[in-house]
């Protein structure tokens, strides 16, 4: 009890200070009562909880969006999908006498705090994006990241959800030994073709052999089966296509239900698919699915838009497949473009930047229309020399490691390159500075002083 | 005209972990900026490696069960690369690829996972994982830096690569970083470990140019960036000072 009361007093603190409280609230009341998820979790009727390595986040929301038509729900917002992130989201619907006012919660999860909260909240439903390379310094090796998602799940009852497509999903699976339901592409969708050597699930994990492809969706994402076992991609429970805008998808043997989309790219196009496939079985209708994705709103630092000037599109990067699904869209993108890439490295947003070298720069190293390139941040001079290294000309390469001059001194390129856009790429603890500063020009909406120093 | 300098990148299909790829961009760079050619080899774990066909070879980093598959297939070959390696083949083996120059790598539950038994060396799994920033100091390149994130513990009687300024290196006690033997460079350090430490670039460069008989001294680079980005590390990472970051 007390620590919810300590816990409810940091959120009304915090809010009376206007200031973002995502984890705060829920740190210190875990820190008075370690036991408060558990407290407040066995009141939950149902958790859904969203898990892997990339889109967590938009999945999470876009499931949320549809959620929410029927039922208020309990959502962890922004990332905060650690315990303390958890524990301030049920807080804020939590009496100061304990008691939960609202019955369904749907969480984000990060793969290392799965196996942590478990046991504490009533998982009905478990969906698993993918798994890919992500923050090796905190989770040790990629085999790691499979045995916590596996630990985890094994201690519910859930429904997993997982996608048939990549390889260490089904790997978890089949290993998994309750109810699960696949979501995956449509053929149609393969390609031949294979640019990046991200191979993280190119091995059978039941016997070692080298995975054989039929085609790729991307990364490891493919039509794959094992040359020597009885391992391959299992047929989607979920199928999907899509069409610039659209994304059709079939259950079994019902007829196809098309859905606006309200996100771009193929990556993002998972996520939908991922969350349409969560969200039938929770049992929400077509209709209402439909309704939800209309009214979705997408997350900070996805492909998100500041009416700046010139303007600019505020993308979050923090592994070498998320990278480069930004880099694919941002090269997709027609004109002449300025990039200013923010790179951090604190705990949050991974100690080792050595994954800098797995990502695909060389797509806008090689591309002529990204006219200049402004890094910054903690680790600027390693994201030069990145670049440097991938071949960008070095006469176009500028590094100020402070973020708020960095940020200006590439939009002044911009402006003086003819007002083209500006693509902000940042790793995580860079990216509310980024959006707050961003906001703060869209607002004045004209050249900010150059180099002022910054106060935070 | 030289012939090319022939680099093998043994199994990156399989030994990917910690952007071996920057190491083997740095080697080819730095080659190409002094007008010299490189032959870049990727060997994937499906084909034989000769260590004769190559002027230097780089062995990376991969997880346990994927060390384990390149283990079998190098054993294959064993007498054959530690003939090279004794008769000065230039080998830089980093993190994993490290672990197998040595007779074996103890696992967790006490299997031992054989080595190449290139070097007199062995690694035993221990527990917590070595993780963070390093530096290091060594003879013949200065300070080295980078990341390092390693499980293994690794003892040796051969000389360090270099000794810890900061960090944990081959085993957290003995102060010691990778291994110096002949021509064979072994290092825990990532980070990855060429493109910041250029003068342990152009070194492994020079060594296996002279390997290969091609008759080259390589000129000095402009390396503004390299020791800006090294300077900065050494600052805001090592809390070094500005004036030690400094020094080459
Ligand atoms: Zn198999």
């Amino acid at each position: 009890m007390f620590g919810v009361w300590i816990g409810k007093l940091v959120l009304l603190l915090l809010s009376m200070l206007r200031k973002r409280a995502t984890s705060l609230p829920g740190k210190i009341a875990l820190k008075v009562s370690p036991r408060l998820l558990r407290k407040l979790g066995t009141q939950l009727e149902r958790c859904i909880v969203v898990t892997g390595t990339n889109g967590k986040t938009t999945t999470a929301r876009l499931l949320a969006a549809a959620m929410k038509q029927e039922d208020p729900i309990i959502h962890n917002t922004e990332g905060a999908n650690l315990p303390q992130g958890l524990a301030t989201a049920l807080l804020r619907h939590t009496s100061w006498f304990g008691r939960l006012r609202r019955k369904t919660a749907l969480f984000e999860i990060d793969e290392a705090t799965l196996p942590l909260v478990a046991e504490t909240l009533p998982i009905k439903v478990a969906v698993v994006t993918n798994v890919f390379r992500d923050q090796l310094d905190r989770y040790g090796e990629l085999d790691t990241t499979v045995e916590k998602l596996l630990a985890g799940l094994r201690k519910t009852d859930a429904v997993a959800i997982l996608n048939a497509d990549d390889p260490l999903a089904r790997h978890i699976g089949l290993s998994y030994g309750k109810t699960v339901l696949y979501f995956g592409m449509s053929k149609e969708h393969l390609k031949q073709e294979h640019r990046d050597q991200m191979r993280d699930g190119a091995f059978c994990m039941q016997c070692g052999h080298e995975l054989q492809y039929d085609g790729f969706y991307y990364g490891q994402l493919g039509d794959y089966h094992c040359p020597n076992c009885d391992f391959f991609r299992p047929v989607p429970d979920f199928v999907g296509h899509f069409q610039e805008s659209r994304l059709e998808v079939t259950q079994g043997q019902l007829p196809p239900v098309s859905f606006q989309l309200p996100v771009r790219g193929i990556f993002n196009v998972y996520n939908a698919l991922s969350a349409i496939a969560a969200a039938r079985v929770c049992g929400l209708d077509a209709s209402v699915i439909q309704q939800g994705l209309r009214q979705y709103q997408p997350p900070l630092g996805r492909m998100q838009a500041f009416p700046t000037r010139p303007h600019t599109v505020l993308n979050l990067i923090k592994n070498p497949t998320g990278c480069d699904s930004v880099l694919q869209a941002i090269h997709s993108e027609p004109g002449d473009k300025v990039l200013c890439i923010a790179i951090n490295d604190l705990a949050a947003d991974g100690k080792d930047v050595s994954w800098l070298w797995d990502a695909d720069f060389e797509l806008i190293t090689e591309d002529d229309s990204v006219v200049k390139c402004v890094t910054t941040g903690l680790r600027a001079e390693d994201m030069a020399l990145r670049l440097k290294y991938g071949g960008y000309p070095e006469s176009n390469l500028s590094y100020v490691p402070e973020l708020e001059a960095g940020l200006d001194h590439a939009l002044e390129l911009a402006r003086a390159s003819g007002d083209v856009p500006v693509y902000v790429l940042s790793t995580y603890t860079a990216l509310y500075p980024l959006a707050d500063l961003l906001k703060r020009r869209a607002h004045n909406n004209e050249p900010a002083a150059m180099y002022r120093p910054s106060v935070s | 005209m030289n012939r090319p300098l022939c680099i093998a990148h043994l199994y990156p299909d399989l030994l990917n972990l910690y952007a071996d790829k920057g190491n083997i961009l740095t080697l080819k760079r730095r080659l190409e900026w002094r007008g010299l050619e490189a032959q870049v080899t990727l060997v994937t774990s499906s084909e034989e490696a000769r260590p004769g066909d190559y002027d230097l070879v780089l062995l990376g980093g991969g997880s346990d069960r994927e060390q384990e598959i390149v283990s079998r297939t190098l054993r294959r070959s064993r007498d054959e690369w530690k003939a090279a390696v004794e008769d000065g083949l230039p080998l830089l083996a980093v993190c994993g690829g490290y672990q197998l120059l040595g007779e074996y790598y103890q696992l967790p539950d006490g299997t031992k996972v054989p080595g190449l038994e290139l070097l007199d060396m062995v690694t035993v799994a221990g527990s917590p994982r070595l993780i963070g920033n390093v530096a290091i100091e060594s003879d013949e390149c200065g300070t080295i830096v980078g990341f390092e994130n390693h499980g293994g513990r690794t003892t040796h009687h051969h000389a360090p690569l270099g000794k810890v300024i900061s960090g944990h290196g081959n085993n957290g006690t003995d102060g010691h970083e990778g291994v110096r033997y002949k021509n064979v460079f072994g290092t825990y350090i990532h980070g990855p470990l060429l493109p910041k430490n250029p003068a342990l670039a152009d070194f492994i460069l020079q060594t296996a140019l002279d390997y290969a008989g091609i008759d080259v001294k390589l000129e000095p680079l402009d390396d503004e960036l390299e020791k800006a980005a090294r300077t900065a590390f050494q600052v805001r990472r090592m809390n070094l000072s500005e004036v030690a970051a400094q020094t080459p």
